[in-house]
């Protein structure tokens, strides 16, 4: 969390109590980032910037890097995040490499080449969609034009986001056509809905970039009078969600997994307030995206990037 | 009477030239025949719209004469291309509202919309070749012109959906955790609060050091000083009505120091008497 953000947080507490700005909670599962030193079959090695680590891998062990690949993909020098069984620290659950996203509006068209807007407070991402992936890309992204939503997972290769994988069903519409929120009696005090994900280190590795390992959330309804501020983008998305600030603490549950943790909000979700999608993970009817999580909490609490998103219920004390 | 029907016209149509103006000029969304421009000129051709109403509303106020006719004929020539644009809205997309009114505007365009157009451009019409100004007209109205003006304001209430609209508006408020609210707004009643002049002692400065939102709740952090130590005073100014109060703590600037929980709160802020460094009150 940035530097002063957490005396928010406390003087919440002080003020408006300790049920409403808890302390910050990390989910159960362990995760680490690095830098790829060595794989074997049984064996992966990590450099981190606490040091070496070393985590065994079994045949239930999972690998990403691209679509569905195996550990024979992976190389030395590559960004490489593991899910940790959750009883055993040193036993990786799951290993992704070169994990990529963009998710927000397509800001310009250079024949194969997007440039997508993913909010006010971050930069623009560069995004090629390789041939192999067009036809799947083409299904669920029809309309590759200024205006129009994108959001797809794929790798990084040299700072291009390579597009493999759509992560929604683009809307027919522009996004600034979209239909407004119905009129909202009463704020619910637990919000359903769906949550994605995005990598404030941008693929870079946490020697490079510390904020690979950051915990915490990009919230969609960031106050605009205070953080957000005179540029800010977000749209009023069609989750009834409470305006809050850089600092807050809210509640999390994954739906599917039953895994919970209390996140702080470290980010203006300004790109995803435009989505009003549903996740089809565990089936649920809850439209809207309730929180962006960071790609290290978003696999804390159980999420698969390679999805996209899982359903999970927010609580704002 | 012919006379009296004329001269009513005037201030039916400055208020709603004016009504529309305002709705159009503080509305954000794209509601009519906006919808159907690209999105970067959208708001250009909302304040334009707004401008122009404006402008012809003090036009039938101000202008007689030749220039008054021809601010009456525009205003009539207004409400006709209104009432085409909306016919061509409705036949290509039945479910948007007109936009008459902005935000409210919000029920797809229908015969209600279409004959007040029709009527306010028949009553701009009827007072082409009125002597005087719009004003004049008005400071010389008689119980006649009233009663006809209640039964003309209770007609183009009838064929005004935006009404239904604004009083579903009135009696289903949004939340305060989901409202937008001003920061000059909290600011102003955070300073007329008991809070705020039992705590000013403490204060080294009078603008707000950080500012953040936590739903029906606004957080203001000043920079203080008491017992020549630095100490951050933080109000909470509720959101919610005129109801409930601005609470306040002042604490020391310390990192590892946890200010008084509200259950916890040591020694009331007081002007008059000493402190402990961990001090919360709830006026």
């Amino acid at each position: 969390m940035p530097a002063g953000l957490g005396d928010r947080r406390r003087f919440t507490a002080a003020l408006l109590g300790r049920t409403v700005a808890p302390e910050p909670f990390d989910p159960p599962a362990r995760v680490v980032r690095g830098v790829l030193v060595d794989i074997s079959p049984h064996l992966l090695s990590l450099a981190t910037p606490h040091g070496d680590e070393r985590f065994v891998l079994t045949e239930a062990t999972g690998f990403w890097r691209g679509t569905g690949s195996g550990f024979s993909d992976l190389r030395p020098g590559q960004d490489v995040i593991v899910r940790c069984v959750p009883e055993a620290a040193s036993v990786a659950e799951r290993v992704w490499s070169g994990l990529a996203r963009a998710t927000g509006v397509i800001a310009e068209v250079d024949e194969d080449i997007l440039r997508v807007d993913t909010g006010h407070d971050r930069e623009p991402v560069t995004v090629v969609i390789p041939y192999r992936a067009s036809g799947r890309m083409q299904v669920r992204h029809p309309r590759l034009e200024p205006g129009y939503l994108f959001d797809a997972v794929g790798l990084w290769d040299d700072g291009v986001l390579q597009a493999l994988l759509p992560a929604t069903s683009q809307p027919h519409y522009p996004a600034a056509d979209a239909p407004r929120r119905p009129p909202v009696r009463s704020a619910a005090h637990a919000i359903a809905g769906m949550v994605s994900w995005y990598d404030p280190a941008r693929g870079g590795s946490p020697h490079a970039n510390p904020m690979g390992l950051l915990g915490g959330l990009a919230y969609p309804a960031l106050d605009r009078a205070a953080d957000c501020g005179a540029v800010c983008d977000r749209a009023t998305g069609c989750a009834a969600l409470p305006l809050l600030s850089l600092g807050a603490t809210v509640g999390l549950v994954n739906q599917c997994t039953g895994e919970s943790a209390i996140l702080p909000v470290v980010a203006c979700g300004a790109a995803v307030s435009h989505f009003c999608d549903r996740c089809v993970t565990c089936d649920s009817p809850a439209r809207g995206r309730i929180a962006q999580l960071t790609l290290a909490s978003f696999i804390a609490l159980g999420g698969r990037p390679e999805a996209g998103c899982f359903n999970a219920t927010l609580t704002v004390g | 009477m012919i006379e009296i029907l004329r001269e009513t016209q005037f201030p039916i149509l400055v208020a709603m030239l004016l009504l529309g103006a305002v709705a159009k000029a503080v509305d954000r969304s794209a509601q009519g025949p906006a919808a159907f421009l690209p999105v970067g000129v959208r708001r250009f051709f909302g304040l334009a719209n707004a401008g122009i109403e404006a402008v012809l509303a003090v036009a039938l106020v101000a202008l007689g004469g030749l220039l008054g006719d021809l601010a009456r004929g525009a205003t009539a020539l207004l409400f006709v291309l209104g009432l085409a644009t909306l016919y061509q809205l409705r036949k290509r997309d039945p479910e948007m509202g007109c936009g008459c009114f902005g935000g409210l505007s919000t029920e797809p365009v229908g015969w209600r919309s279409l004959t007040r157009s029709g009527l306010l451009a028949l009553a701009a019409g009827v007072t082409v070749g009125l002597p005087g100004t719009g004003a004049a007209a008005v400071t010389g109205f008689t119980a006649w012109h009233g009663l006809v003006l209640v039964a003309e304001l209770a007609v183009f209430a009838a064929l005004s959906p935006e009404l239904g609209e604004l009083v579903k508006r009135l009696r289903n408020p949004v939340p305060c955790e989901l409202r937008e609210v001003p920061l000059n707004r909290s600011i102003r009643r955070l300073r007329s609060s008991d809070a705020w002049a039992d705590s000013r002692a403490f204060l080294t400065g009078t603008e707000p050091v950080d500012v953040w939102r936590h739903g029906c709740w606004r957080l203001v952090r000043f920079a203080g000083q008491r017992r020549e130590r630095p100490v951050d005073v933080v109000f909470a100014v509720p959101l919610n009505g005129m109801r409930k109060e601005v609470r306040v703590t002042v604490t020391g600037t310390r990192a590892d120091t946890e200010p008084a929980a509200p259950g916890e709160a040591s020694a009331p802020v007081s002007r008059s008497q000493g402190t402990p460094t961990h001090s919360s009150r709830f006026v």
